[in-house]
């Protein structure tokens, strides 16, 4: 019999992350649009699904309405019923915390009440701001058969690039895993390869114990405080090898380069065989029309939503439901989220535009391939009308509705328009 | 609350619509795909949901499973909650009516206590299988406003197509003074629509009066017009009956031509996006390099490889290097392998073209088919639902596929001449 979820999800989604800078204005990083139809938080969310989670909360407290709204009932991840649900739990104010959540430990710790109401025999910590796909299911069992007090998910990483997350020494790196030797955070110089996936399961116990600790350090993260904390103190950790693809989003040009991903006749990422499903209300997914292609549209190598409509020339891009490319247009190795409209003559390259944003005709917004080298990426904030003619170079970014443009119709490489 | 109160409608849906052959195989004529990711019932039912109107009995008949599915608990029109709803009324085996449904009238009637039930001053009457847009709520205003017992909704076709229509004269008030139903010879070009919009009290006193009245084109109308007061409702705009494989095609070309009137998502058409076969979400329509797109709808899911232009693509639908689709609808998630051609023609769901093959093939377009005639006489083949068509087959025009078809060839050949059957 199998009457109650022995595993409860906590979603880590809170974080706005500066570096992502105008994509996150109004929503939390892990409700930023992805892979033409999606949030970032699909892929976790449909992970758990797969996996057969089916008690879920979210921990979000920068900017939640875009997130509540995504996540909704919860029924489009199968997760309403009896015994199911998605419970997204806010920071508030109470006899014991008067804080907001200081950190994702923090987070979790203010809500163990909650833990303690659904006493499940296993706890799993994730973020919602990766692109992968995994079943937690497998990491679960081997967690139970180490007995272990942690479990936490690593994937390999060049060396050249470890020092930008959580690095582990681990014992047994086949088949799954094993006792973790070593972890430092963000090292300087890193000596190993295996980055934290920021994906615990904990003993529940164990959990209530290291957290209610932490309370009297002055940092509260998972990564920073409390797994050197167990490594010190000998509790039983070990890490849980992953081999699949893993994509990041920190940065503008890491969103760029894992959206490329998508691409190409054997994308790194399937959105298809992994199963990604999202809340087709949110923005009106599921009454768009089938993408429509003029007489003169070409698409090539490139993603288009229902609610398209193609009259210009899409190359290697990644276009929502809703995006208008009018007869002239050009888009290269771009992203444009939901209901952009790109007018005659306009051209894009290696452009994010967040929605709702307009670019008028002749506007030329990064540097064309035939110019060269191909610049850093230009994000153009949500709801922006981009003048008629203007030139925005490589590298810009411009903020959400931006009340006035420059007189100038020329805006440098690297430019920020706020 | 609408000044116009709140209607009852009653949604026509158990028509066979046999002449959509194959399409119609196994599922009911409302229920057939429609512009990519539509079905032909997703347009009334979002008038009624765009009018404003929230409780709606749907009457089904004939092969009912797939669009009983498909409507559901009735949230995608936004018919659920305390007072609104959407119900399915199957034909009942009542003490003496064994029979089923005799006509339209015939079939209101057999669910007359559904109307008793849900108390409204107007009722309105619908087909669910036409494909237009259009304001229930001005209708209703215009019903209230007239003092009318009956109201038609009613346009103007060309004359040659009056033959398949109900055909009313009006007077300067648009109060209809002759009626004939299906004119061989037409005296007017003035086409009922088959919406109505009857006074409740009215029809349940008239449905009581005659059992022998069994079709409100046919019995009801006529007499009615002599005896009582009946308006038309001039409606102007995009309007089809695609009751017949010609209409069904050309009705989906309309979508892929701005300007030709037909608009589904400026309409509103909304579908149910839960409904079907797969579980999971479809990702966004895949076009790799080299592929050439021209003219066409190709919906979420689709992979194009090769070329497509012209032609209306459901969810799912591969097209694979080197293949061509023109001028065809193509239903979820069939396969069009590579260097195979589809040149006018309509495949349902999950069909698979084999490497190669060449579904209308030549150029004799006449040749009507030979078992269907009237079904499929301009050129246009019919591939039934999950048919396999073999490598390097070869299928001429007018051509029909049954369901499942899964031979390795046609009767010992890989051709399959114009108008031929398999």
């Amino acid at each position: 019999m199998k009457s109650r979820p022995s595993t409860l999800a906590m979603v880590l989604a809170g974080g706005r992350v500066d570096e992502l800078g105008v994509l996150t204005h109004y929503r939390p990083k892990s409700a930023v649009p992805f892979g033409g139809f999606a949030r970032v938080i699909d892929f976790a969310l449909s992970n758990l699904l797969h996996s057969g989670i089916e008690r879920v909360a979210i921990l979000s407290q920068y900017r939640s309405y875009s997130l509540i709204n995504h996540i909704g009932t919860g029924a489009s991840w199968d997760m309403v019923g009896r015994n199911r649900g998605i419970s997204i739990l806010p920071p508030f104010k109470g006899y014991s915390s008067p804080y907001w959540y200081r950190g994702s430990a923090d987070a979790v710790y203010q809500n163990l009440d909650f833990i303690r109401h659904l006493s499940p025999s296993v706890l799993l910590i994730l973020s919602g701001d990766h692109i992968y796909h995994m079943d937690y299911s497998q990491m679960i069992r081997c967690h139970h058969q180490w007995d272990a007090d942690l479990t936490a998910a690593f994937v390999e990483v060049p060396l050249a690039s470890a020092s930008r997350f959580g690095v582990a020494e681990i014992a047994d790196e086949e088949p799954h895993g094993g006792r973790l030797l070593g972890y430092e955070e963000k090292p300087e110089n890193p000596r190993h390869t295996w980055a934290s996936l920021t994906l615990f399961c904990f003993k529940p116990a164990v959990l209530m114990e290291v957290l209610t600790k932490n309370q009297d350090a002055a940092s509260y993260e998972f990564g920073r405080d409390i797994i050197p904390m167990m490594m010190q103190q000998n509790y039983k950790v070990y890490g849980y090898t992953f081999r699949g693809y893993w994509g990041y989003t920190k940065t503008i040009d890491e969103y760029w380069q894992t959206s490329m991903d998508l691409l190409g006749p054997e994308p790194k990422i399937d959105m298809e065989a992994w199963g990604i499903r999202t809340n087709l209300h949110h923005r009106d997914i599921a009454n768009r029309q089938p993408v429509r292609i003029g007489p003169q549209g070409t698409l090539s190598n490139s993603l288009a939503y229902d609610g398209c409509v193609i009259e210009g020339t899409v190359r290697n891009s990644i276009l929502f439901p809703g995006v208008h490319v009018h007869s002239g247009a050009e888009i290269n190795d771009s992203i444009l989220f939901f209901d952009n409209i790109v007018h005659e003559g306009a051209c894009l390259n290696r452009v994010v535009s967040d929605v709702d944003t307009v670019f008028s005709r002749e506007a030329v917004v990064g540097t064309p391939a035939e110019n060269g080298a191909a610049g850093s990426v230009t994000v153009i904030g949500s709801g922006n009308v981009v003048p008629e003619g203007i030139r925005i170079g490589s590298g810009c970014s411009v903020a959400p509705s931006l009340a006035v443009w420059p007189d100038e119709k020329n805006v440098q490489d690297g430019e920020v328009l706020q | 609350m609408r000044d116009t109160g709140d209607a009852l409608v009653l949604l026509l849906a158990g028509g066979i619509g046999s002449r959509l052959n194959l399409l119609v195989g196994h599922r009911a004529k409302p229920a057939v795909p429609f512009g990519g990711l539509y079905r032909i019932i997703d347009f009334s039912l979002s008038n009624v949901m765009n009018s404003g109107l929230t409780r709606v009995g749907v009457l089904t008949q004939y092969k009912p499973l797939s669009l009983m599915a498909h409507i559901g608990s009735g949230e995608a029109w936004d018919f659920t909650g305390r007072t609104r709803g959407v119900k399915i009324l199957p034909p009942r085996t009542g003490e003496k009516d064994s029979d089923w449904y005799k006509g339209t009238a015939d079939a209101i009637r057999q669910n007359i206590d559904f109307v008793e039930n849900n108390p409204a001053d107007q009722v309105v009457i619908l087909s669910g299988d036409h494909i237009y847009r259009m304001d229930l709520d001005a209708m209703l205003a215009y019903h209230q406003h007239k003092k009318a017992d009956i109201t038609i909704g009613m346009m103007v076709v060309p004359k040659r197509d009056i033959h398949q229509f109900g055909a009313g004269i009006v007077d300067g008030d648009n109060r209809l003074v002759d009626w004939e139903e299906k004119p061989a010879i037409p005296k007017t070009n003035l086409a009922s629509m088959g919406i109505y919009i009857f006074d409740t009290r009215y029809l349940l006193r008239t449905l009581a009066q005659n059992r022998e009245e069994v079709d409100f084109g046919m019995d009801i109308i006529p007499r009615a017009i002599t005896q009582d007061r009946v308006f038309a409702y001039p409606f102007y705009g995009y309007w089809r009956d695609v009751g017949t494989i010609q209409a069904y095609w050309e009705a989906n070309m309309d979508i892929l031509r701005p300007g030709s009137g037909i608009a589904p998502e400026e309409w509103e058409i909304r579908s149910n996006p839960e409904y079907g076969s797969r579980p999971m979400d479809r990702q966004a329509a895949r076009f790799l390099s080299g592929c050439e797109v021209r003219s066409s709808m190709i919906s979420a899911g689709c992979v194009i490889e090769g070329t497509v232009t012209d032609s209306v693509l459901s969810p799912g639908v591969w097209v694979r290097k080197g293949a061509r689709v023109h001028n065809s609808v193509i239903f979820h998630d069939s396969v069009i392998e590579e260097n195979a051609v589809v040149d006018l023609a309509i495949c349902d769901k999950r069909v698979r073209v084999g490497e190669g093959a060449v579904l209308g093939h030549g150029d004799r377009l006449q040749v009507a088919n030979r078992l269907f005639p009237k079904h499929l006489y301009t050129g246009i083949s019919l591939i039934g639902k999950e048919a396999s068509i073999p490598a390097h087959a070869r299928i001429g025009r007018n051509c029909r596929v049954n369901l499942g078809f899964a031979g390795e060839d046609f009767n010992g050949s890989l051709e399959l001449d114009d108008g031929e059957s398999v």
